[in-house]
């Protein structure tokens, strides 16, 4: 009985001082080592950056991550950040190996994209999108 | 032992009611304002005293009229309703559209909700890392900040959550109100399971595919918040499966059961907050020296949490949200908010103060943003 209501009272204070730390408390939370996002998620760690006449493009690498280990297939990002020309054309060396892994065109008005895979890794498209800061795309590749 | 009943009474007098809604009245008024309260807005200021108001007053009368669900529930429907506009205010502010594109994906610009946590625990676990496009810190509805008041919510309330805490109870609660008596009655007690096996499926389905399948495919609030710009056949049959699970959900089944069928059906994070409730000092007692085996609370409730054994036991089963309409429904007063260890009919008063006291300052913060938000909205169509 004790233990319940020491318990109860606990959790009053704790309810009371919640949310004048909760600030802190996310700070903290937010510090544990699995609050980070997935590169799944966020495309994965930036690899590469070429700095262009109006934007940048931006190259992250490969992403085969799953839940116990690598995956065989994967995918990699790919940005273009700043004014964007109505038509791109890049070639991507992903894996750089100063050999050309594709070619990406996308005409960026219309939304159509255009891929030439110069490595038989690389399979299709599989995001190509507008956004806030220009354009991303995500390339699925074998591994 | 109508004398016992009279002394169990949870009604105070005016007075006393006032003096115990002081506290909530002075922590309210300090949190709501940041203990810097700035009233050279207009539209702010009426917004912001309007809601304080009105929370302190359903909290003086939870004391004052002894009854707790009923108001309980007006702020949780609220709460639900002002919610989802204050979302998709949100949405349309930065985005113009209430979709979001691949784009905003790509962006990790999702506001993060409570619903997502049981998709975060294995890939967390697995890989160290968050499976969700949002924020970790910061912006709007941060990872981190709402798993933080979740799981203090959860360890304090335990499945009180459900009906305290979560903003989206408030839907299918207020639909299992429309009518007076169920259509639909014989329901197999069997299906409050169900989000267990929910909660196995998108706990797999999601660390397997280290993305949030719920969200993706299930969640039936993507109707009232936000959900993907229907581009192709899988969006627009995503969008489908969102606009039916919460039409059959949240609004049909409620209204012929009378019960929170999307809570005890369908919801995964309902499932962990069941299990929350082992952690939990609060509980709803039966008092079986009082009770007349008469059943109404069964009937009551909207959680599937009270069967006849139950009642015949004395005991509230783990699923229980402590919404308080098996404690209002009971006409001996048997039935009351608890602390663990404390035996039934002890400290019935002291036991639902405390109780009242915590989970309404829970949901009265929680709640406040979004309803100022949604007041000065409309305060600012007339000045």
């Amino acid at each position: 009985m004790t233990a319940g209501l020491i318990w109860a009272l606990c959790c009053l204070i704790v309810m009371i001082m919640l949310y004048f730390a909760l600030g802190g408390l996310s700070e903290g939370f937010a510090k544990l080592p699995f609050m980070k996002l997935n590169p799944n998620t966020n495309g994965g760690e930036l690899a590469q950056q070429v700095v262009m006449d109006n934007c940048t493009l931006m190259i992250r690498k490969p992403v085969f991550d799953g839940l116990l280990r690598e995956r065989n297939k994967g995918f990699v990002q790919i940005e273009w950040k700043g004014d964007l020309p109505g038509k791109i054309n890049d070639t991507i060396d992903y894996n750089m190996d100063s050999s050309p892994d594709f070619v990406i065109g996308i005409i960026v008005p219309e939304n159509q994209v255009n891929l030439v895979a110069l490595n038989p890794k690389v399979r299709d498209v599989g995001i190509s999108t507008s956004t806030s800061y220009g354009w991303a795309a995500r390339i699925n590749i074998d591994k | 032992m109508d004398e016992a009943i009279k002394n169990l009474t949870m009604r105070k007098s005016f007075g006393k009611s006032m003096l115990y809604t002081l506290p909530m009245f002075l922590l309210t008024f300090i949190l709501m304002t940041g203990g810097r309260p700035d009233f050279s807005d207009r539209s702010g200021t009426i917004a912001l005293l309007t809601t304080f108001l009105g929370l302190n007053i359903l909290y003086f009368l939870m004391h004052y009229t002894g009854k707790t669900d009923k108001l309980r529930a007006i702020l949780f429907i609220v709460f639900a309703l002002t919610l989802s506009f204050t979302l998709i205010k949100n949405t349309i502010d930065i985005r113009q559209t209430m979709t979001y594109s691949q784009g905003d994906i790509l962006e990790c610009n999702m506001p993060f909700c409570h619903l997502v946590i049981p998709m975060l625990i294995l890939p967390a676990a697995f890989t160290q890392s968050i499976i969700y496009p949002g924020s970790i810190l910061g912006g709007f509805a941060s990872i981190s900040a709402m798993v933080v008041l979740w799981l203090a919510a959860s360890v304090i309330l335990g499945r009180g959550f459900c009906s305290w805490g979560c903003f989206y109870g408030g839907w299918d609660d207020g639909f299992s109100r429309f009518r007076k008596k169920p259509a639909i009655r014989k329901i197999s007690d069997s299906w409050k399971w169900m989000p267990f096996a929910v909660l196995l499926m998108v706990a797999l389905t999601s660390a397997l595919a280290l993305t949030p399948t719920y969200c993706d495919w299930m969640c039936p609030f993507k109707a009232v918040t936000e959900f993907e710009e229907v581009t192709g056949i899988e969006s627009a049959a995503k969008a489908g499966i969102f606009i039916s699970l919460f039409g059959g959900f949240v609004v049909v089944l409620p209204v012929l059961t009378k019960k929170r069928t999307q809570c005890s059906y369908l919801c995964p994070l309902g499932a962990i907050n069941t299990l929350s409730n082992k952690v939990s000092p609060f509980i709803v007692k039966i008092d079986k020296q009082i009770c007349n085996d008469c059943y109404k609370c069964v009937q009551a409730c909207p959680m599937f949490a009270l069967t006849n054994d139950d009642v015949k036991k004395g005991s509230v089963s783990i699923f229980c949200t402590k919404c308080g309409k098996c404690i209002d429904a009971c006409p001996k007063q048997a039935i009351h908010y608890g602390i663990v260890g404390v035996p039934a009919n002890r400290m019935v008063k002291f036991s639902r103060n405390i109780f009242l006291f915590v989970s309404f300052l829970f949901i009265a913060i929680f709640a406040s943003g979004s309803i100022i938000t949604v007041v000065k909205s409309f305060v600012n169509l007339f000045i």
